[in-house]
């Protein structure tokens, strides 16, 4: 029980926390995937307020061949504000959906995504973890064409590989081509497509303590996909304001303003508020589903049924083992045994043969001894007159 | 020129036109804004499940009637729906080059028949708007294939779609890569020909002017609006308000006038007496038709005159011959005869003497 008074100090924790991040910084990685010409590169010049990414040289397409393959892109840069530091991983995906014929045109994607959990897990497991390199994909943009009709077959599938393995999250990109009713009925339909086919989309999270805060997040949560028009070109509003935005005969999209486009939202969703939330679910959810899978299929863990059977499996070599053991010791005993016979029967040979030798030898002896006693007599008998 | 327009009031024109795209690119909106009714109806999209079913093209024909300047028109639509929204492709300009060279294999069939129908019903399509969806960037490798292929059996007219997504400068920067494009790959398109020699100085300029418009860039609607008082048809946005008829905001109105009344008369003239034609030639020449003289039946006639003639001839000649013969035999005949008598004569003059 304790008073007012003597509090412990554990509800400073917070801000050491937050000294902690500052000083070490964070790691941001964003994947955007969708065909050429979707609007991509402006939308991340756009959301970073800089030139991210050079915007594609037209002048040199006839120069490469065209190979009709997906290629991935890594772009990293360090982005700074009010001396707190992000290490930012952008990865474009050139070539998708660009073809006549775009099948698995996701694999490369797909294969991406799981090679840097894999790196990450490996990476985890060595003795020396000071400096891993991290460019597990925290958020997933998914370029939707501004048709106005529904979701293509393309876009269904390729959302339900990525939903399952990383943060996804829909745009609708150069939302300055569909009016404000097509719009609604648009956005509409997508999210039925996805809910019928089981696609698995960033759901960011919106309790809070602060009821301000509870309904931003609401109304983040409610639009989308996001319907986006970017641009990095200051221009001039019929009213006189200086904006970013995009400048027609009729008047100026501008990127900022809600009543046009969700850009903000979309800012709010991936950068002001809630990347801590795209962080620990790339970390807690998706890695770790990963991991798991990984691991299982490797055979590593515990109440498995394939570690039993694989101790099951060890028995019975040992028991084979013995036997073979067994048969082994025994051939060589029967073999000894034989060898045995073998030589017992040539000593008996050998001693028999003696045996002959000997006697054959004094036989001789014998005779020899007679024809001596006979020599002898013959010259006592002799002396004649 | 009056005189053509006179025979054009009676009889009623008619022309068939062909739209491709992939889907969400504003076909039916432009072809509805075009005959100013709606010729398709809003499709509908919302069945989800439907949504992932990898579709073939259908070729579905509409037939509207239009008014033009007191000229009456009857104009066949054909929409194809599902080309280019599979994950695959390349299926789908076979689908479309099969329609179009059925329609040309008919008319040959029906000018080769020995008593002709004057009547019979000519669907080859005159003229194809391809839409090009508006990336900002250059064409896209099935953008390239289908015009390539199409190109040499039907008049190709590339319009940019939703052209209001783009702002004027990558507006005039994209209708440039899209003809460096179209000249790389040597695509064929409609470019508005016309002949130094024989045209005059302003349907030149005209069509040059036009030339220098492709691809055409295209915004469509359903919607009215009133402003000032007059009925504008338009798209209407946050920031501000697109109007399909003007001239600045788009090119709809000069395509549309390009389509139905200016050079309505060209595209099918060109479809008939140049596309056309390169069909037939191909399509005989691979049947194995080889015609080096179009009367043979008649040379075989003469033939057997010729041959008829030379046996009568030779028959002559061995009668004559045989005359010859003969009367050379009565000639010697006759000189034996004469010499016997003289002979004789002789002989009696010497027993007389």
């Amino acid at each position: 029980m304790s008073s007012p008074n003597d509090f412990i100090g554990i509800a400073n924790l917070p801000n050491q926390r937050h000294k902690i991040v500052s000083r070490k910084g964070a790691h941001f990685t964003i994947m955007v995937v969708g065909e050429s010409g979707a609007g991509k590169t402006t939308f991340i010049n756009t959301l970073f307020a800089a030139l991210m990414r050079e915007y594609q040289n037209e002048d040199k397409r006839f120069q490469k061949q065209l190979e009709r393959t997906v290629e991935i892109e890594i772009i990293r840069a360090e982005i700074e504000e009010k001396g707190f530091n992000v290490q930012l991983t952008i990865i474009d995906t050139p070539g998708f959906g660009d073809y006549v014929n775009n099948s698995d045109c996701w694999v490369p994607i797909v294969e991406f995504i799981d090679e840097q959990h894999l790196n990450y897990m490996k990476q985890e497991r060595k003795a020396n973890r000071r400096n891993i390199d991290d460019m597990r994909v925290h958020a997933c943009l998914y370029f939707i064409q501004p048709t106005g009709h529904t979701l293509k077959p393309l876009d269904i599938e390729v959302m339900k590989q990525l939903g399952s393995r990383v943060n996804l999250i829909p745009v609708i990109a150069k939302a300055d081509t569909i009016t404000r009713a097509d719009l609604t009925a648009f956005k509409n339909r997508i999210l039925d497509c996805i809910k019928f086919h089981n696609i698995n989309v960033f759901c960011p999270p919106i309790e809070s303590d602060d009821e301000d805060t509870t309904r931003r997040n609401t109304a983040i949560a409610n639009a989308m996909p996001y319907a986006v028009i970017g641009s990095e070109q200051d221009v001039v509003t019929p009213d006189g304001r200086r904006v970013k935005g995009r400048q027609y005969l009729w008047g100026v999209a501008e990127v900022e303003n809600e009543e046009h486009c969700d850009f903000k939202k979309l800012r709010n969703l991936l950068i002001r508020t809630h990347m801590d939330s795209l962080i620990s679910t790339t970390e807690e959810v998706h890695y770790e589903d990963y991991r798991a899978n990984r691991l299982t299929k490797e055979g590593r863990t515990d109440d498995d049924p394939q570690v039993r059977a694989r101790k099951l499996f060890d028995a019975k070599m040992k028991e084979e083992e013995e036997a073979l053991r067994k048969r082994f010791t025994e051939q060589v005993r029967t073999e000894e045994s034989k060898f045995r016979k073998w030589e017992q029967e040539l000593i008996d040979e050998r001693d028999r043969l003696n045996k002959d030798l000997e006697a054959e030898h004094s036989a001789v002896q014998a005779l020899k001894a007679e024809i001596e006693a006979l020599k002898s007599p013959v010259q006592s008998r002799s002396p004649r007159k | 020129m009056a005189v053509i327009r006179r025979k054009n009031v009676k009889k009623g024109l008619s022309f068939t036109l062909m739209s491709v795209g992939a889907s969400g690119l504003g076909k039916s909106t432009f072809i509805n804004a075009l005959c100013e009714s709606a010729v398709f109806d809003k499709k509908d999209y919302s069945n989800p499940e439907q949504a992932a079913v990898e579709k073939t093209v259908e070729i579905t024909p509409i037939t509207v009637d239009l008014e033009e300047d007191g000229i009456k028109l009857s104009l066949t639509i054909i929409d194809t729906p599902g080309f280019g929204d599979n994950i695959n492709n390349e299926r789908c300009f076979n689908d479309i080059l099969n329609y179009i060279e059925a329609q040309y294999d008919y008319v040959v069939s029906e000018e080769s028949r020995i008593r002709r129908n004057p009547k019979y019903q000519d669907n080859r399509v005159h003229a194809c708007i391809y839409f090009i969806p508006p990336t900002g960037h250059a064409l896209r490798e099935l953008d390239i294939e289908f015009m390539r292929r199409l190109g040499s059996r039907v008049n190709v007219i590339p319009v940019i779609a939703k052209a209001d997504s783009l702002s004027p400068a990558e507006l005039v920067d994209f209708k440039k890569r899209v003809m460096e494009d179209i000249e790389y790959y040597k695509i064929p398109i409609y470019n508005f020909p016309y002949d130094d020699e024989i045209d005059d100085d302003e349907t030149i300029e005209e069509n040059n002017e036009l030339r220098a418009l492709l691809p055409f860039a295209v915004v469509g609607s359903d919607d009215e609006v009133i402003i000032n008082g007059r009925r504008v048809r338009c798209r209407q946005y946050p920031w501000g308000v697109v109007e399909i008829d003007n001239v600045k905001h788009c090119d709809f109105s000069k395509l549309r006038y390009m389509l139905l009344s200016s050079h309505l008369q060209d595209l099918k003239e060109i479809t008939h007496d140049i596309l056309y034609e390169q069909y037939r030639t191909e399509k005989l020449s691979r049947e194995g038709v080889v015609d080096l003289d179009s009367d043979l039946p008649e040379n075989r006639l003469k033939e057997e005159q010729l041959r008829r003639e030379e046996e009568r001839l030779r028959e002559r000649e061995l009668k004559v011959r045989a005359e010859l013969t003969a009367r050379q035999n009565e000639l010697l005949a006759k000189e034996e005869a004469l010499k016997n008598l003289e002979a004789k004569l002789s002989s009696q003059n010497n027993i007389n003497n």
